[in-house]
């Protein structure tokens, strides 16, 4: 008599496989450092030995010279103020130059002691960065009705154009020793 | 008296057979977000804080210089001296001409400090820089 044998049910067992995914998932969701960098950036003029360099005469009116000493206080065209008001300071005075030509936008020019501590010279710079960017997004609401991050490409390089950020590093003094 | 609970008649099972393909759509997801830490900090900062913070766009792009508490400077997995900067980064601009330098210092190192490798970077032509710093809230 020929009878087929009865094959056994060949199945993977597959309930474990989830558990399985799990593991794996947790392993990454551990290792997995979503970090973003985040800081402020800024260009730097190029470098040019000392006897090259030519002085060129700027329109007092366009120019804003931040400076901050080794205790951290400001001084902004002779007036002596607390870092955090840097920005209000600014700001007006920038945003009075929109109409003006290309050629004759705010430069925020800072300068530091060597003696000045990092921070303070970050949140100087925070201060500036904080009073274009207040300019360009008032700008912005007032032209477009939109804060100048939620506009598109285009618009943004009008914005940009009539409020650029010009900030410059004045030259540091010859190197003193300390 | 009848105390059986009246019950629906339909089946009371979570259909689970396409959990693993939701795990393992999460888990391509970190899969390819992760980056692993290639490079060892070896020297201890604090960063400082800001509020006009921008990300950086592209994590390529990016090269770091470290500055701990103790002055000591890093770039990629070793200590640097002052004057070995601009050697070491103008080789990175001449492979990668639109590098980023992103400082990562310490918040109370003096400025003269920064002012040198800034110097130095822009002798070697990196121009484009990013002051690393946290959120202020």
């Amino acid at each position: 008599m020929l009878k087929k044998k009865q094959i056994p049910e060949a199945t993977i067992p597959t309930a474990s496989q989830a558990d399985l995914a799990f593991l794996l998932l947790l392993f990454f969701l551990v290792t997995t450092t979503i970090d973003i960098d985040t800081g402020l950036g800024l260009t730097l003029p190029e470098y040019i030995p000392e006897e090259e360099q030519i002085e060129v005469k700027i329109d007092p009116s366009r120019m804003a010279a931040v400076l901050v000493n080794e205790n951290g206080d400001v001084l902004i065209d002779g007036n002596v103020i607390p870092v955090f008001q840097i920005k209000d300071m600014l700001k007006a005075r920038i945003a009075s130059k929109n109409d003006l030509p290309k050629n004759k936008k705010m430069i925020v020019s800072l300068k530091t002691d060597r003696k000045t501590v990092y921070h303070v010279y970050i949140s100087a710079l925070d201060q500036i960065k904080l009073a274009y960017f207040e300019v360009r997004d008032e700008y912005s609401n007032l032209k477009f009705g939109k804060k100048f991050a939620d506009l598109d490409e285009e618009k943004k390089s009008i914005v940009k154009e009539v409020v650029p950020i010009i900030i410059s590093l004045a030259e540091p003094e010859s190197i003193k020793n300390s | 008296m009848n105390f059986k609970k009246k019950r629906a008649n339909t089946k009371e099972e979570i259909p689970t057979t396409a959990m693993p393909d939701i795990v393992f759509m999460l888990l391509m997801f970190f899969m390819t977000v992760t980056t692993m830490r290639d490079i060892d900090v070896l020297v201890s900062f604090k960063l400082p804080e800001a509020k006009a913070l921008e990300k950086i766009e592209s994590k390529r792009l990016v090269s770091y210089i470290w500055v701990g508490k103790d002055k000591r400077m890093q770039i990629n997995d070793s200590f640097v001296k002052m004057e070995e900067i601009e050697g070491i980064m103008y080789d990175k601009k001449q492979a990668l001409p639109e590098i980023i330098v992103s400082l990562r210092s310490d918040q109370n190192v003096d400025m003269g400090f920064i002012t040198d490798i800034q110097q130095a970077l822009r002798k070697a032509y990196c121009l484009r820089i990013n002051y690393s710093a946290m959120i202020k809230v």
